[in-house]
């Protein structure tokens, strides 16, 4: 922050000496201090002023600063501040500031604590989870075993007042507790991963501020026990927030943070360079060597929590054919897709789990590219000559219309097959893809899931089994074996099942297994943060260079 | 017709305009791919979810019963409430439009402040390089994309000169007004205001300062040609007053019928000016409301922005008919 301070200075005794026009200079001034808002605190009001005088009182700011002031930018803002109403990932980015659940995800995905200090299954289908002691709200009640159970219910149940799209999130909650100091919840079923499920999801609000107030209010306002708490939120343009200095755990660096966003990917690589942002989400690859070769700020990527496949319905021809489906794994270079359309920012998969998950198997390779293979394999098949489609969407993932020309060409190339790309937008795709209806889904399309629990029946279960709400597989073996995990307390043996699930679907290859998406942060260069796989940006840990 | 009887006559074909925006707008939701339900669903929900959302938001109801109850409640001031962002909608709407009009007013300050000065002087320096300039900068100004303008301009004068912000919105143009008696400190809240929408109005403003430069000179080559100009200069007056007093006047009428229309077209342009700056306004709304498959804000927003084309044209067939009474019997 420091040499941010003297490169301002700099900038402003070249404006002065340059005698710029006095609009241009009133502007200048202000534009400098980026995150100034006069209405705001002392600290970030000191920016302003013209001259030797504001000199001083930035140096004075900067000494005198309690802690950082972080902007973060992001592709979208969010659609209302209730943690328990949306379903998608920059909502849970804000919320997530203020709002935090029992148990939280270290940087690597791991299971730590939060406002559950302990968790254990007291039987096959009951958990229950310890509460932390001296836990407040923003609004300073404390937090009680009350509010956990309201919060689980109001999640799962519809009536407890709203209809969650995080309904299915927990489980299937058939009942939950309050005790002293404890929460039990009860589930139809074993449910095997329970701890992964509160791990990623099940924000805790205060029961008695959800009931005295109307969904408007709380989709403007927050009330959590999160390392922030908010200070304004002006809606579609940023959410602000500042430090909770009564937080349970270690109080973050930063003072201050703004979440804002840039539906642009330049705008927001603008704002990093231009050092009104510290963090920038989704700096696209042809923006990576514009970021790198500047002095304020880096890239820094991640492996998401997102693979990237084209899959194959199971019903129809040629994909029916588990020879062609084989064939098209052994058409498409995916190696080189990652290197040359990617930039290296995806690292190729060989089956539907990703490597830091549950029930990866290590000793499943990728299909290598070999296009003679494949094209015997075509003629093995039967469908020499098929003329096939791949659908994809237009800007949903990383490059995702050039990622789906690469790979249509590679299979359009042998000998064969012929492949075209059919390029539609994501809303009018995913309303063929979610139908009931598998007669009504594309024959091949091209598809991202996430999967934020860090298990693979989070990905299978959905995707690939026969009665999952997107499948395009059914397969009696497949089925039994996600049953069979689902139903296996001892986590040992359940990975175990969950792998050779993986092991039998690349030999079945249901998809094209093609990459798994990295998140490309843009991080300002006074600053340190460490970017976590499941996307979710935690400004509490970013710190001072 | 008295002129009475032509604003009421403007007026009603102005609520016809309206209803018929209303109505495409309603429809479009019908003939767009997509829908609202995958919007807020995630993509592994139940057909059963997706079922009850569908209720929840109205969709299983007979095309009539909702194109009636929208029009019902919009009758009333209801624009209807988003489920996705759980907000009113009219609220969400209204909250935008200040920061539209305030760019689109400073853009259309930015305009007049060029292009009339630049084509007067234009005209009056005809076929010297002082012309050949403001021809040149009109071409530019008319041919050159506004968001292509816009990220040049951020490229340049804020990312490498650090002159401006690259985007967003840090205070209103009424914040800086209030500033004048306090609390907060005037000139610091005008510093911050320009920073951030200089941009943006100069990127908006640029087509229609190249447009009103072009008509204010070639409006002033024409009335300086005209018999009372020679008239007035054969009386001996000075020519400074003949080119600003009679001649400039003159041209300033259709000058003014198309700064009133084209104000309704930057309210409605600056969609894609909006999304490159970020400007939370009622473009980025749109943008927004599209990626999420927001109908009702959606049709808030495009219905605001078409109310508003209709009662600038409005606005100018009055103020029209007050200059010109010929227009009424027209």
């Amino acid at each position: 922050m420091d040499d941010n301070t003297e490169k301002r200075v700099g900038r402003r005794t070249f404006l002065a000496a340059a005698g710029t026009a006095t609009a241009t200079a009133v502007a200048g001034c202000a534009g400098d201090t980026g995150e100034a808002d006069p209405t705001a605190t002392d600290t970030e009001t000191s920016g302003g002023g013209g001259g030797g005088e504001d000199t001083e009182t930035e140096a004075e700011s900067t000494e005198t600063a309690s802690g950082l002031d972080v902007t973060v930018t992001m592709g979208q803002m969010d659609s209302g501040l209730d943690p328990q109403d949306h379903a998608e990932t920059n909502t849970e980015i804000i919320v997530g500031q203020a709002y935090e659940g029992l148990m939280d995800r270290n940087k690597t995905g791991g299971i730590v604590e939060a406002l559950a200090t302990n968790w254990e299954r007291v039987e096959p289908g009951v958990a229950r989870f310890t509460l932390r002691d001296g836990v407040t709200f923003h609004n300073g009640d404390d937090l009680t075993a009350e509010d956990v159970a309201f919060s689980i219910r109001r999640i799962v149940f519809d009536d407890t007042g709203i209809a969650s799209p995080q309904k299915n999130d927990l489980g299937a909650v058939s009942e939950v507790e309050a005790g002293d100091g404890e929460v039990t919840v009860r589930f139809d079923g074993l449910n095997p991963i329970v701890f992964q499920l509160f791990a990623t999801n099940g924000p805790v609000v205060q029961q008695s501020w959800i009931e005295s107030n109307g969904s408007d209010f709380i989709n403007r306002n927050a009330n959590g026990t999160g390392p922030f708490q908010l200070t304004n939120y002006d809606s579609g343009n940023e959410v602000s927030f500042e430090r909770n200095e009564e937080y349970w755990g270690e109080v973050p660096e930063v003072a201050t943070t703004t979440l804002n966003a840039s539906s642009e990917s330049s705008t927001r690589v603008n704002r990093l360079l231009a050092e009104e942002s510290e963090i920038v989400t989704n700096v696209p690859p042809q923006e990576v060597s514009r970021v790198e070769s500047s002095d304020v700020a880096g890239v820094n990527p991640v492996p998401s929590t997102r693979i990237i496949f084209l899959q194959m319905r199971y019903d129809v021809e040629p994909f029916s054919n588990k020879q062609f489906r084989q064939a098209l794994n052994y058409a498409v270079d995916v190696e080189s897709i990652v290197e040359n359309v990617l930039n290296g920012f995806g690292s190729i998969t060989g089956q539907p789990t990703l490597e830091q998950f549950t029930g990866y198997n290590p000793d499943v390779d990728p299909y290598p590219y070999d296009p003679e293979q494949a094209e015997q394999l075509v003629e093995e098949s039967g469908f020499a000559g098929a003329e096939i489609t791949l659908e994809t969407p237009i800007g949903r993932y990383l490059k995702d219309v050039e990622v789906a020309q690469a790979a249509a060409s590679d299979i359009d190339s042998l000998s064969n097959v012929s492949c075209e790309v059919r390029q539609r937008e994501f809303s009018s795709l995913v309303q063929d893809i979610t139908t009931g209806n598998i007669e009504d889904k594309p024959n091949f399309n091209l598809l991202g899931w996430g999967n934020g629990e860090f298990d693979a029946s989070q990905t299978i279960i959905p995707l690939l089994t026969t009665d999952g709400a997107l499948t395009i597989l059914k397969n009696d073996e497949i089925d039994s074996l996600m049953q069979e995990a689902q139903n296996e307390a001892d986590p040992q043996a359940r990975e175990e099942i969950l792998q050779e699930a993986n092991a039998r679907l690349h030999d079945l290859a249901p998809w094209v297994f093609m990459h798994q998406q990295f998140s490309v942060y843009g991080v300002a260069s006074d600053v340190e943060w460490q970017p976590r796989s499941d996307e979710f940006i935690d400004v509490d840990t970013v710190s001072r260079m | 017709m008295s002129q009475g009887r032509f604003v009421a006559k403007r007026t009603l074909q102005g609520i016809g305009v309206v209803w018929g925006v209303v109505t495409v707008v309603f429809a479009l939701r019908f003939v767009t791919p997509g829908s609202a339900i995958n919007a807020v669903a995630p993509l592994d929900a139940s057909q059963e979810t997706r079922r009850a959302i569908a209720r929840e938001l109205g969709l299983d109801e007979p095309l009539y019963v909702q194109y009636g109850e929208y029009l019902f409640d919009l009758v009333r001031g209801d624009m209807g409430f988003s489920y996705i962002r759980g907000q009113e909608v009219t609220s969400l709407v209204a909250s935008k439009v200040p920061a539209t009009v305030e760019l689109a007013v400073a853009a259309t300050v930015v305009a007049i402040a060029l292009s009339i000065p630049l084509g007067v002087v234009s005209a009056t320096r005809r076929n010297q390089p002082v012309d050949w300039l403001a021809t040149l900068f009109s071409l530019a100004g008319i041919s050159t994309p506004n968001f292509w303008l816009g990220i040049m301009m951020i490229l340049v004068l804020a990312v490498q000169l650090g002159i401006f912000q690259t985007s967003g919105r840090a205070v209103a143009g009424v914040e800086v007004l209030a500033a004048i008696v306090g609390p907060a400190s005037f000139i610091e809240t005008l510093r911050l205001w320009l920073a951030h929408i200089t941009l943006p109005a100069i990127a908006l403003g640029t087509y229609f300062t190249a447009l009103i430069t072009r008509l204010t000179r070639s409006g002033m080559l024409d009335e300086l040609g005209k018999p009372y100009v020679r008239a007035a200069r054969a009386k001996g007056l000075p020519e400074t007053l003949v080119r600003y007093k009679h001649a400039l006047r003159n041209t300033l009428i259709p000058v003014i019928t198309v700064l009133g229309l084209q104000l309704g077209t930057l309210i409605g342009g600056a969609v894609i000016t909006e999304a490159v700056f970020s400007w939370p306004g009622l473009g980025t709304l749109v943008i927004r409301s599209i990626n999420l498959r927001d109908w009702p804000v959606l049709q808030g927003s495009l219905i605001v922005i078409g109310t508003s084309f209709v009662l600038v044209n409005l606005l100018v067939d009055v103020v029209y008919a007050r200059l010109d009474p010929r227009v009424v019997n027209e």
